[in-house]
């Protein structure tokens, strides 16, 4: 048991470097082979599917969890990444990997414009901003026909053609979503990370010691929002069809849940959640209204039950099992 | 014009009464109310009951639909906002937006499911035409627009004169005080939530020839409603009753001049202009951060 614990430590001093752990890299290499096991297409799409979910829960978990930002329009980001990339390569050609580039890069833009008008300010209007800027998105696009089809819907030219493509599709997944958690890993543990506790726990206390909510909350917000977009440029291209409901607020709760099941301020749980809830939801497709009634009542009840979410439990279960062994050595 | 101002001013007149019950729970609960649309469409819903199917009189139906708001708001703030109250962890203000996120999902998915996504429109809730100059104004609006003015200007009493009213203005005010004052908290917190709650139901009931109800329709009041707070500053009452003629008229305007699907734009447009020189508001008064 002992020796078990010195190389945990040793082996996780250089992985923490990369913003990994050994539990996440032996759960990524696990992820990484579910294409060579999974039985058909539908099973391998289900996994990007997840991975795609998992870290725009991230991205959000990114702002709610350390800056206690709510990003209300984290839907209308992504789809803004989609629309820009899936319209860049239908006229003029664009491959879509840079497409992605495209995608994040004007999310990012919005998210800075967002960010500079409301970070001075309470929360709850940079909430506020970020849904007034989806549904003003979702009107344009839908008020311009002519080159975005509007609500007809915009085919996309998909990433990989092919009937058995699910597997290319699942490693870009995997690769964006492996780059982000190692990043957002990394942001999160240096100063900044620090710095992003400090606004989001006691923003005056924050400010009594020199950090700019300004400054720092528009970072995050803007790394978070670019996340957004390179998923969601991916997600158009995989997808193949876009229409404006793709910036809906539907997209955001349904985000919103699994980074509040995952846990806030974990960067690791959202992605869990991700993996655990997403097979559920998807099977729960054709029960429409149902799907998002239970959404709803999922968020309300783990809001005020389980406001820690999964990321909690570990150390739940370490409180719980070191009162019990306190307990044995008393008697 | 005289077009623009009259529908711009009737519009306004509804905004006013929703946007009074957001503004009044912010500024008692700190609750930003994500939901508030979705008593909108309760109220909706059961005017067109108690008006289309059980055969009420008009005046009646309206009535009725405040009680059901007043009621659903009660109901909801006790088993939602109360318990969270108590065991909330983190910031409130960002948690309850959450909380009213749910809420309006729930209620807006439910309503989906029970009455299906049709239209519950009536015709007229009450007849005739009112003309001025070329320009014809039906009385359902006219009434609309009479029912909120009354309901604001008895509400405005309830809160200056009434006991409970003044335990509520002090509760905005100054919660510990307020407490040890002896005003029942949990008590006006319910109360004022539901006060909320039933000025939005009275507005979807009154206006339920002019929008019928279906289940997204809570979404662009809702907008309307946190325009008008952004624009006059949020937490300031009285501000409230000129904002929602403003936004009714910036919306008409713009939705006359330019087009329905670019109304939003200029609102939004508006929005960003208030963000970058008054982030207070127009009639903001304290600076916050």
């Amino acid at each position: 048991m002992n020796s078990f614990k010195t190389l945990y430590t040793k082996a996780n001093r250089p992985l923490q470097k990369v913003g990994l752990s050994p539990i996440s890299v032996v759960a990524f290499i696990l992820v990484s082979l579910f294409p060579l096991i999974s039985p058909n297409e539908y099973y391998t799409r289900l996994g990007v599917t997840c991975m795609l979910w998992g870290t725009l829960a991230m991205g959000f978990d990114f702002s709610i969890g350390y800056i206690n930002v709510s990003n209300w329009g984290y839907a209308a980001l992504m789809g803004s990444g989609a629309y820009v990339s899936a319209l860049l390569n239908r006229y003029f050609d664009l491959s879509p990997w840079l497409g992605f580039i495209a995608g994040a890069a004007v999310a990012a833009l919005l998210g800075l414009l967002i960010a500079l008008l409301t970070m001075k300010m309470d929360t709850m209007f940079a909430a506020l901003l970020a849904w007034f800027v989806g549904i003003v998105l979702q009107n344009i696009i839908a008020a311009t026909p002519e080159i975005t089809r509007g609500s007809m819907g915009l085919n996309v030219k998909v990433l990989f053609a092919g009937g058995q493509s699910g597997k290319y599709y699942f490693y870009t997944m995997f690769a964006i979503c492996l780059v982000t958690f190692c990043i957002l890993r990394i942001i999160v543990n240096s100063k900044y990370g620090l710095s992003f506790r400090a606004l989001g726990q006691d923003i005056e206390a924050a400010k009594a010691v020199g950090i700019s909510p300004l400054k720092y909350r528009t970072l995050n917000f803007v790394i978070s929002c670019a996340i957004a977009g390179i998923v969601g440029a991916f997600y158009g291209h995989y997808v193949g069809v876009l229409a404006p409901t793709t910036l809906g607020t539907k997209n955001v709760v349904q985000i919103l849940v699994l980074a509040y099941i995952g846990g806030r301020g974990s960067i690791w749980g959202p992605l869990l959640a991700g993996f655990i809830l997403m097979p559920i939801f998807e099977s729960m497709n054709n029960l429409v209204e149902i799907k998002y009634i239970i959404y709803g009542a999922v968020l309300v009840i783990s809001m005020i039950f389980f406001p820690g979410g999964i990321c909690k439990l570990p150390t739940k279960v370490k409180e719980l099992w070191e009162h019990r062994s306190s307990n044995a050595a008393r008697s | 014009m005289v077009n623009i101002l009259v529908s711009g001013t009737l519009r306004g007149g509804m905004y006013v009464l929703i946007a009074l019950g957001l503004a009044l729970v912010y500024g008692v609960m700190k609750i930003p109310n994500f939901a508030h649309g979705e008593y909108y469409l309760i109220g909706a819903y059961a005017a067109y009951y108690a008006f289309a199917v059980f055969g009420w009189s008009p005046t009646i139906s309206v009535i009725f639909a405040a009680l059901v708001g007043f009621v659903c708001g009660a109901i909801i703030e006790k088993i939602t906002f109360a318990p969270l109250r108590k065991r909330n962890t983190g910031d409130w203000v960002t948690n309850a937006f959450m909380i009213g996120a749910g809420i309006q999902l729930i209620i807006q998915n439910g309503a989906q499911y029970i009455f299906s996504a049709n239209y519950f429109g009536v015709e007229k809730l009450w007849d005739g035409n009112f003309k001025i100059g070329s320009f014809n104004i039906s009385y359902d609006r006219l009434i609309a627009f009479g029912i909120a003015m009354v309901t604001v200007a008895v509400f405005w009493l309830f809160l200056k004169k009434t006991k409970t009213g003044i335990s509520i203005l002090a509760v905005a005010d100054d919660e510990t005080g307020a407490m040890l004052m002896g005003v029942d908290i949990k008590k006006i917190h319910t109360i004022t939530y539901a006060l909320s709650c039933m000025l939005a139901a009275l507005a979807g009931g009154a206006l339920l020839s002019i929008t019928p109800a279906y289940p997204t329709m809570g979404t662009a009041p809702n907008l309307a409603a946190w325009f008008t707070v952004i624009l006059v500053g949020v937490g300031n009452l009285s501000a409230v009753v000129v904002g929602g003629f403003m936004v009714g008229l910036i919306e008409v305007a713009s939705t006359y001049l330019l087009g329905a699907q670019w109304q939003s734009v200029v609102s939004l447009s508006v929005i960003i202009l208030i963000l970058l020189f008054k982030p207070n508001g127009l009639f903001g008064r304290k600076a916050k951060v």
